[in-house]
C-alpha cells in the first residue's frame, strides 16, 4: 500500500512541479535570456525618423513694426519676418501599400517640408493627407518604390494597467530608440481641456523626439501613438501619455478618406458621475458619463437619451468618464452607428445612435450649451399634470455656476422676468430675449423667488 | 492479503499509467510556454493581476490647512500637500509618510473607487517617517501582505502611487540595493533602492511585488532635499520595517525605542590591535549625553563596549538595533574596556527622544 501512495505522491509532484515552471515563463531557461529584439527587429522598420522644417513658426508681432517705425536705426535683426525653424519626431507606417505615415499634428504643425527617414537610411518626402489639432494627429504619405514594412494594430480598448509596452521612436534626434515600461493607468484627459483626450499613460521613457512613434504590446502590436510627456524639467521622469491605437485607427481612416474628421457629434451635455451624484440619483454604478442635458433634434434626442441618463459603455467598451466618451466619440465619423450602454430610470438600455456631423442641429459633446448660465443643473421640462407647472431642477452640483447663482435642487422655475416657461427650449429662448435685466421666477417650497442673474 | 496483491499488481500501475497519460496529454499545454524558445516568442504577460490585487487599498491623500483667508479675518481650509497611503489592515489603518500629513489641520483620504473620508492620526514616527491614520469605513481595501517574502535586488516591483496628483499610476521598476530593516533605521541608506519612476506625490504610495505583495512604502522626500533631482533612484521604507512601527504607533500611539544617551563609532580593527584587542569588532563610545543613562551609569568617553547583556557588540548597526529594542527602564549589562581592563557596568535603559 505504501508503494502504491509513493506512487501517487511521486506523479503528483510531478505535475506540480510542471505547473510552476508554466507559472513563470519568462524564467531565465539555461541559455535563452528572454529579450525583446527578435519582436523588435520585426516592428523597428515600421516606425520613422520625421525631421522638418518651416519658415513662419513665430508669427509677426505688430507691436515691434511699430517700434521699428518710429526707430528706424533699429536693427534688422528686430524686423518681423518668418523665422526659419527646423523639428524633430517620430512616425508610424500604418499602411504599407499607400505609403501612411500616422504621427502628432505637433510635430508637423507649420512645416513647410517634411522629410521621412526610415530605418534602412532612405529619405522620402512626405505629404500631409490629412491633420487634426483637436486630437493631435496628421496622417503622412510617402512613395517609396521598395515595399514599407507597416504595424498592425491592437485593440487598445483590451489593455489593462499592469501590462508591458515598448516605445520606440527617435528622441534627440539620436536615431531609433526603444524603451519598455508598463501601463500606468488608462483613459487619462485633462491636460489640456480643448482637446479630445483619452491617454494611455506609461512609465516608458518618452522624450522630445518620440513625438508620433509607436507604443507597443508585448505581441509588437500598435497599442498607441506617444504623444506628451509630464516633465517638470522637461525630460522624462517616467510619466508619458500616448493616444490609444483605436482612436488613432479611427481618425486615420477618416484622414485618408476625406483628408480631414468629419467628426461625430451626439448632442448631450455632462459630466463624471461622482459618488455624491450617484447617491443622490441612486445609481449602481461608479463610471460613464452622466447627461446633463440633451440638445433637442440631435442624435442623442432622436435616439431616445434623456437628462439624467448613465452612458456606460460605447460599442461594448465601458466608458469610464465624460472625457473618455467625449473622445471617442468625437475620434468617430459622422453618421456612423454607435451603440450605446445605458441608464436610464433605473433600467439598463442599449440605444443605438447615428452620429450626426457639422451643421446639424444638434451640439458637439464638445461645445457648451446655450445654458451655460447653469452648468452644473440638471433640468427636467414640465410633466404632464405638474402641480406647480415649470421647468424642474433635478440636481445641482456643488460650486458649479448654479450653485454659485442660488439655484436649489427642487426649485421649479417658472418664468424668465414675466414669461411663463414650461420646456428648456423656451427657458433658452426667453433668456436670449430678454435684455435689460434677467430674472429667473422660481418656486421654492410653494413660495416664489426671483433669482437675478445679472 | 489479496487486496494487497491487487494493488501492487493491478491498481498501481493502472493509477501510475493515467497519471503518466495525464501528464503525457498536458504537458503541450504546459510547456507551450517554454518550447517555443528555439524561435523567442515573447509572452503576453502582464502585471495586471498584480495591481488589481493591491492597487484599491492604494489612497490618495489630501492634507489641508488653516490658512488667513484674505477676505474677512476667517480662516480658511486649503489644500496644502498631496501624497499616497495604503489601507494595512480591515479596521481602516491607513500608513502614509509622516511629512506628507505633517502640517495638516485637517486629512482626506479618497479611495480608488471615489469614497471620500475625513482620517484621524493615530500617531507618528519622525524617525522613519512613517505616520498612521484611521478612517471609519465599511469594506475597505485591504493590501496583501506576506510576512514570509523577503525582498531581493533585482526582483520585479511597482510602484503605485497619485504622483502630480494626476490620479492613480503605476510604474515599474526592480530592486536596486537593500537596506537594512532594524528599529534604529534612518535615512535612505537603510531603504529599499528602486529604479521604478516615483514622483511627488507618490510619497506614502506602495512598492510591491509581482505577486502584489506589499514590498515596502514609497517616498519622494529624499528629492526636496536636493538640487540634483535623480532619475531612476527611489526610495521605499522595508516593509518589515513599516509593520513593526504600525504595531506600536496602534499600541502606545509612540514608537518606544530605547536608548544609552551615547554617539559611538565602530572601533577600527587596526586600532584595535594597537590597543591589544585581538582587532575585535566592537564599538567606541565618541560623546556620552549628560545626565542620560550612560552618563549615569558612569560610562566615560572612549570606553569600549565589547557586551550588551553577554552578546558581543559586533558593530555599531548590530548594537544600535539592539539597544532600540530593550524597553526602557530596563536594566541591563554592559561590559567595556576601559585603559585595558574589563568593566561590567549596570545601566537603566532611557527612551529615545525624537
Amino acid at each position: 500500500m505504501s508503494g502504491f501512495i509513493q506512487t501517487l505522491l511521486f506523479s503528483i509532484l510531478l505535475l506540480i512541479n510542471i505547473n510552476v515552471s508554466a507559472a513563470l515563463p519568462t524564467a531565465i531557461d539555461g541559455n535563452n535570456l528572454p529579450s525583446l529584439a527578435p519582436l523588435i527587429k520585426k516592428v523597428s522598420p515600421a516606425v520613422v525618423d520625421i525631421t522638418v522644417s518651416g519658415g513662419n513658426k513665430t508669427s509677426p508681432q505688430d507691436s515691434k513694426d511699430l517700434l521699428d517705425f518710429f526707430r528706424p536705426n533699429a536693427s534688422a535683426q528686430s524686423k518681423p519676418r518668418p523665422q526659419p525653424f527646423s523639428g524633430l519626431g517620430s512616425g508610424v507606417i500604418i499602411n504599407a501599400q499607400k505609403g501612411f505615415i500616422i504621427t502628432n499634428y505637433h510635430v508637423i504643425e507649420h512645416a513647410d517640408k517634411i522629410i521621412i527617414t526610415l530605418i534602412s537610411g532612405r529619405q522620402h518626402e512626405a505629404t500631409v493627407v490629412g491633420q487634426d489639432p483637436q486630437s493631435d494627429v496628421a496622417l503622412l504619405q510617402i512613395k517609396s518604390k521598395t515595399p514599407l514594412v507597416a504595424i498592425t494594430f491592437a485593440d487598445s480598448d483590451k489593455l489593462q494597467v499592469g501590462d508591458f509596452t515598448i516605445a520606440i521612436g527617435n528622441p534627440f534626434g539620436l536615431g531609433q530608440t526603444v524603451t519598455s515600461g508598463i501601463v500606468s493607468a488608462l483613459g487619462r484627459s485633462g491636460l489640456n481641456l480643448q482637446n479630445l483626450e483619452n491617454y494611455i499613460q506609461t512609465d516608458a521613457a518618452i522624450n522630445s523626439g518620440n513625438s508620433g512613434g509607436a507604443l507597443l504590446n508585448l505581441k509588437g502590436e500598435l497599442i498607441g501613438i506617444n504623444t506628451a510627456i509630464l516633465g517638470p524639467n522637461g525630460g522624462n521622469i517616467g510619466i508619458a501619455f500616448a493616444i490609444p491605437a483605436n482612436m488613432v485607427k479611427n481618425l486615420a481612416q477618416q484622414l485618408s478618406e476625406f483628408g480631414e474628421i468629419r467628426r461625430g457629434i451626439l448632442g448631450i451635455k455632462g459630466g463624471e458621475v461622482t459618488p455624491e451624484l450617484a447617491k443622490s440619483f441612486e445609481l449602481d454604478i461608479n463610471h460613464g458619463a452622466f447627461i446633463y442635458q440633451v440638445t433637442p433634434n440631435s442624435a442623442a434626442d432622436k435616439a431616445g437619451l434623456k437628462a439624467g441618463d448613465v452612458i456606460t459603455s460605447v460599442n461594448g467598451t465601458n466608458i469610464r468618464s465624460f472625457a473618455a466618451l467625449r473622445a471617442k466619440i468625437g475620434t468617430l465619423s459622422a453618421g456612423k452607428k454607435v451603440i450605446l450602454n445605458v441608464m436610464q430610470d433605473d433600467q439598463e438600455k442599449t440605444i443605438t445612435v447615428i452620429l450626426g456631423g457639422k451643421g446639424s442641429t444638434s451640439l458637439t459633446t464638445t461645445t457648451k450649451s446655450p445654458t451655460i448660465i447653469f452648468e452644473g443643473a440638471i433640468l427636467k421640462d414640465a410633466e404632464k399634470g405638474q402641480l406647480i407647472p415649470g421647468i424642474n431642477v433635478a440636481q445641482v452640483e456643488r460650486n458649479s455656476d448654479a450653485d454659485r447663482l442660488g439655484i436649489v435642487k427642487g426649485d421649479v422655475i417658472i418664468a424668465v422676468n414675466r414669461t411663463k416657461v414650461t420646456n428648456q427650449q423656451q427657458l433658452i429662448a426667453e433668456l436670449k430675449k430678454a435684455k435689460n435685466m434677467r430674472a429667473l421666477n422660481i418656486m421654492r417650497n410653494n413660495r416664489p423667488i426671483y433669482i437675478i442673474l445679472d | 492479503m489479496k487486496l494487497k496483491h491487487y494493488s501492487n499488481y493491478l491498481i498501481k500501475p493502472i493509477l501510475g499509467g493515467l497519471f503518466l497519460a495525464g501528464i503525457i496529454i498536458y504537458s503541450p499545454i504546459i510547456f507551450k510556454s517554454v518550447s517555443n524558445n528555439s524561435s523567442y516568442q515573447p509572452e503576453v504577460i502582464s502585471y495586471s493581476d498584480a495591481v488589481k490585487k493591491s492597487a484599491p487599498s492604494v489612497v490618495n491623500i489630501y492634507s489641508q490647512q488653516y490658512i488667513d483667508s484674505s477676505v474677512g479675518n476667517k480662516q480658511q481650509l486649503q489644500p496644502t500637500g498631496l501624497g499616497s497611503g495604503i489601507i494595512l489592515d480591515a479596521k481602516g489603518y491607513i500608513l502614509t509618510n509622516y511629512h506628507v500629513i505633517a502640517k495638516a489641520d485637517q486629512i482626506l483620504i479618497a479611495l480608488q473607487d471615489g469614497r471620500l473620508f475625513t482620517a484621524t492620526i493615530i500617531g507618528s514616527d519622525t524617525i522613519t517617517d512613517l505616520a498612521v491614520l484611521q478612517v471609519d469605513g465599511e469594506d475597505l481595501p485591504v493590501m496583501p501582505q506576506n510576512p514570509d517574502y523577503s525582498p531581493e535586488i533585482g526582483d520585479a516591483v511597482l510602484a503605485i502611487g497619485n504622483p502630480y496628483n494626476l490620479g492613480q499610476t503605476i510604474t515599474q521598476g526592480v530592486i536596486s540595493a537593500l537596506g537594512r530593516s532594524g528599529m534604529s533605521s534612518t535615512g535612505r541608506q537603510d531603504f529599499i533602492q528602486t529604479d521604478a519612476a516615483i514622483n511627488e506625490g507618490n510619497s506614502g504610495g506602495a512598492l510591491i511585488n509581482s505577486r502584489g505583495e506589499l514590498v515596502g512604502i514609497n517616498t519622494s522626500e529624499f528629492y526636496t532635499g536636493t538640487s540634483n533631482v535623480t532619475y531612476g533612484i527611489s526610495f521605499a521604507i522595508p516593509y518589515r520595517l513599516v509593520s513593526h512601527v504600525m504595531k506600536s504607533i496602534i499600541k502606545n500611539g509612540r514608537v518606544i525605542r530605547g536608548s544609552l544617551g551615547i554617539e559611538a563609532e565602530n572601533l577600527d580593527p587596526l586600532v584595535a590591535r594597537l590597543w591589544g584587542l585581538e582587532a575585535k569588532n566592537s564599538i567606541i563610545v565618541k560623546k556620552i549625553t549628560d545626565g542620560g543613562p550612560a552618563h549615569r551609569s558612569g560610562m566615560q568617553k572612549n570606553d569600549i563596549i565589547l557586551k550588551i547583556d553577554d552578546k558581543d557588540a559586533i558593530n555599531l548597526i548590530v548594537t544600535m538595533d539592539k539597544i532600540a529594542k530593550i524597553k526602557p527602564g530596563t536594566n541591563t549589562k554592559i561590559t567595556i574596556l576601559r585603559q585595558g581592563k574589563e568593566q561590567i557596568l549596570d545601566v537603566e535603559i532611557g527612551e529615545l527622544q525624537q
